[in-house]
């Protein structure tokens, strides 16, 4: 199995490949005066058994890479976990990700360490980021004992953010792809729904460009203004 | 097996990408593996509507692109009305920059997002690999678009075939036939032993030859009919007194159609194949030619040519549509179509002529023009009368004295035409108008008038008056009248620039926001194939060929010619031809449909009906005609 592993980032990286040191992997990113047109941007969605990240488990990780405004799909990484004694006759249904597909997966730890190097430290965006920031954190924790924090932005917010005003009918992931009339290959895919946020960022990112926002700071500030200001409304 | 788990292991969003890039030319023939390339190597970008995505002012392309959702659209400037003009666009599943990229050279178009777009791209590296490693890739990038034409002639061909079960198209040179080994006899032999000789090999015809096997008659069932019924002569007469001389002969390299055009117009049904030294090598029926086809175009022609009543010629013009259907059906390329109908339109006009001349001659000999489409060999299903008369004055009479006798002939056999489904001209161009009954001396002074004082009003007429053709009566008068019109309009550099101008008015449906430009007036989306799809090919076609001597009438032809002198580069003048057999063939398979119907027929179609692949090539089509026009524009600096 780890051989597969081994076989399957060699081919996706094209080389080289050591054992994963847990002592020495990257460091996250704080959002800086990096530009938008060169910083790579992780975007992730994942797949679990739940909706409850205190007894609920990731079974499936998809994440697509932005760099310098472009999804590079050589850079992408998709993973069903091999977590065969979880329960997952609820979810089945939804995520299509049978008992079978599950044993096939690969080993946990491995796949984990393999997801923090591809990641590079890089910025984590995800639509509804804070459910899918919960399980992985508690992954990381429980599996690696890993436990420093990434710099996560939330695409729900983004969107919003950017272009305000919007009748997209709903908050969802789906309202901002039908009204952008984004062709999704297969929902509640970890991948495919990746590949859909990444897209909606892409147009988020061309937005900021045109308003004058260049930095990853310049994107996070715009991000928690929006926030600051949902939330004065709310009261 | 092994492919599915192949598939399997490919990461969900590749295959979603391979599944996107197969719905699409020339992705739809590559094979799994190279598209699983494009897709890992493979970038997504986003443009907002505005976004220029590639520019001139760029360096030269590295990356090849194509459009995953949304528009590219192709701009370019034109300096002399200083303005914006788009020149394509790009829609989902097509590709672009292909000349650029392979040219290793920036753009010349300046490529602008119309509305948001996403476009999937690979760099150089893949490219290349691709380009070196799928053969479907390489011909597209290569060809481009003439490519997808020969899936779409593949593709009706295959359905033919599939409905038929024959694999025998018109263009299969008559050597490939069967050739039944033909049974022949010498000249001298009695014409019971001939026909002993047919019966014994179950044939329905026997080859007269010479000592050097080179056919000088034949001899067909047929005439052994008529040779009892008329009692011409008793069975042992030598076969040369009552055979057919001289037989219609084709070498064998010539292919079927030109076997049904030749049978076609001289109601034959048999034709002899011969080598390159004359000698006899085989017989080709028309049964050979049809059998598995049902197509019975030799068969209906003599019907046509031999009918001895209007009536029967008014009922025979439902088997013309019949006819048209089977054809189309097993892929007969429109060019060929629309010269089947032409001949079968040209059959039945001269026998109108022949049954009244039999009625009521009217004692002067004329010659039968037609103008227009039917000038060209352009006809379809969809036809009205555009014809006149020339005719050299008898001595001693005046021109309007032939006229008195000629015109009520003429009105005649109009009205016959419209009730075999010819509609009357409504401009009344027709040979029962006094202003088109004219002598050789008149319609000379005519056309003096019409070249050297145009107006911009008469030069509505030259899509008429300049595409004509003799179809009955000597042919001699109006080649010498063509003759020096065609030097009268070489010479008048400013009559051509004058027909260039009105051929560049007619502007092919292609516009800015929309893929296609509807015509304004009537059903809303809907394209008038006729007067925006093929005219703006005919028009500036025509310019050309009269501006430098081309003789022919005919569109596919004129542009050989024109190839053939220089005037077009080949590969252009083949773009050009095959979008207009393109526009051509949507044009009468709709035509078809309409019958089929019941309805009315009418030029107009609704792009929304056609097919992902026939809307793509259609639109090609047009812009090719584009660029047809820009050649004009550019010769005669409109």
């Amino acid at each position: 199995m780890l051989e597969q592993i081994k076989q399957w980032i060699e081919h996706r990286r094209g080389g080289k490949i050591g054992s994963h040191d847990p002592g020495n992997l990257p460091n996250p990113k704080t959002p800086g005066e990096q530009l938008l047109t060169d910083c790579r941007l992780i975007v992730l969605d994942l797949e679990t058994t739940g909706l409850n990240a205190a007894k609920d488990e990731v079974i499936a990780i998809g994440a697509v890479a932005i760099r310098g405004g472009v999804i590079h799909l050589g850079d992408q990484f998709d993973l069903i976990l091999r977590r065969p004694e979880l329960d997952i006759r609820e979810t089945v249904l939804i995520h299509g990700i049978g008992p079978e597909a599950l044993t096939q997966g690969h080993e946990i730890e491995d796949a984990l360490l393999y997801l923090l190097e591809w990641m590079n430290g890089d910025p984590i965006l995800a639509y509804h980021s804070a459910f899918d920031q919960k399980f992985l954190e508690k992954t990381l924790k429980a599996q690696l004992g890993y436990s420093q924090p990434h710099t996560w932005m939330d695409v729900a917010d983004l969107m919003p953010a950017f272009f305000p005003n919007t009748k997209t009918g709903g908050k969802g992931l789906d309202n901002w792809a039908d009204y952008f009339g984004l062709e999704v290959g297969e929902r509640h895919h970890a991948a495919s729904d990746a590949l859909a946020t990444a897209e909606l960022t892409l147009i988020a990112l061309n937005k900021a460009r045109a308003e004058g926002v260049k930095t990853l700071k310049g994107l996070y500030d715009k991000l928690h203004y929006h926030r600051r200001l949902q939330n004065m409304h709310r009261y | 097996m092994a492919s599915a788990n192949q598939e399997n292991d490919r990461p969900q969003n590749i295959r979603a990408i391979m599944t996107f890039l197969r719905e699409h030319a020339p992705f739809s023939s590559m094979d799994d593996s190279h598209l699983a390339h494009f897709a890992e190597n493979a970038s997504i970008q986003f443009y907002a509507d505005g976004d220029v995505v590639l520019s001139p002012d760029h360096d030269v392309v590295k990356r090849f692109y194509v459009v995953k959702q949304g528009r590219i659209r192709g701009e370019r400037h034109n300096d002399k009305e200083d303005r914006t003009e788009t020149t394509f666009e790009i829609s989902q599943g097509e590709c672009f920059p292909l000349a650029a990229m392979i040219g290793e050279r920036p753009t010349r178009t300046l490529h602008r997002a119309s509305g948001d777009t996403f476009c999937l791209s690979i760099g150089q590296t893949a490219f290349v690999n691709l380009f070196s490693e799928s053969e479907p890739f390489r011909d597209f990038c290569l060809r481009g678009v003439s490519s997808l034409l020969d899936q779409v002639n593949r593709r009706i061909q295959s359905s033919a075939m599939a409905s038929m079960g024959s694999s025998t198209s018109l263009d299969t040179p008559l050597e490939r036939y069967a050739l039944r080994n033909p049974i022949v006899c010498s000249p001298d032999l009695p014409v019971r032993k001939a026909v002993a000789r047919m019966h014994e090999n179950n044939v329905g015809s026997i080859i007269i030859t010479d000592e050097n096997r080179i056919p000088t008659g034949i001899f067909t069932l047929r005439d052994l009919r008529t040779m009892i019924a008329e009692g011409t002569g008793p069975l042992d007469t030598p076969i040369q007194q009552v055979m057919t001389k001289n037989p219609c002969c084709l070498p064998s390299h010539a292919d079927a159609f030109e076997a049904a055009m030749l049978m076609a117009e001289h109601h034959f049904a048999h034709l002899c194949v011969i080598d390159d030294d004359h000698k006899l090598i085989g017989v080709v029926s028309e049964r050979d030619l049809f059998s598995l086809q049902r197509v019975d175009l030799v068969n209906l022609a003599r019907t046509i040519g031999t009918a001895t009543h209007l009536r029967t010629l008014v009922s025979l013009r439902t088997d013309v549509s019949r006819l048209v259907d089977a054809m189309l059906a097993h892929g007969a390329d429109s060019g060929q179509v629309v010269k089947i109908i032409t001949t079968l339109n040209d059959v039945t006009v001269r026998r109108v002529l022949e049954l009244n001349i039999k009625k009521n001659d009217p004692g002067i000999p004329f010659t039968w023009l037609t103008f227009g489409s039917e000038g060209r060999q352009e006809q379809t299903l969809l036809t009205d009368q555009d014809n006149g008369i020339l005719f050299q004055t008898p001595e001693g009479m005046t021109e309007e004295q032939v006229r008195e006798k000629l015109l009520p002939f003429a009105r005649k056999v109009n009205d016959e035409l419209a009730e075999c489904g010819f509609t009357l001209c409504k401009g009344n161009i027709m040979a029962s108008n006094p202003k088109l009954c004219l002598s050789d001396k008149e319609w000379d002074d005519w056309f003096i008038r019409f070249i050297d004082a145009s107006t911009p009003q008469n030069l509505v007429y030259s899509s008429i008056f300049l595409d004509m053709r003799a179809i009955y009566g000597p042919t001699e008068p109006l080649d010498a009248l063509l003759d020096k019109v065609l030097t009268r309009i070489r010479k008048n550099a400013l009559f051509q620039k004058m027909l260039a101008g009105n051929a560049f008015q007619r502007k092919p449906p292609l516009t800015m926001f929309r893929n296609f430009r509807y015509i304004s007036e009537g059903n809303k989306h809907s394209l008038d194939l006729k007067r925006q799809g093929l005219a703006p090919f005919v028009e500036a076609v025509r310019v050309f060929a009269l501006a430098n001597g081309v003789e022919t009438a005919n569109t596919l032809e004129r542009m050989d010619e024109l190839a053939k002198k220089g005037v077009f580069d080949p590969k252009d003048a083949n773009a050009w031809k095959e979008g207009y057999s393109l526009i051509q063939a949507i044009r009468m398979r709709a035509h078809q449909e309409m019958l089929a119907r019941g309805e009315e027929l009418t030029n107009y179609i609704d792009p929304d009906d056609l097919n992902p692949l026939d809307r793509r090539i259609l639109r090609e089509s047009f812009r090719q005609a584009q660029r047809l026009q820009q050649k004009l524009e550019v010769t005669y600096q409109l």
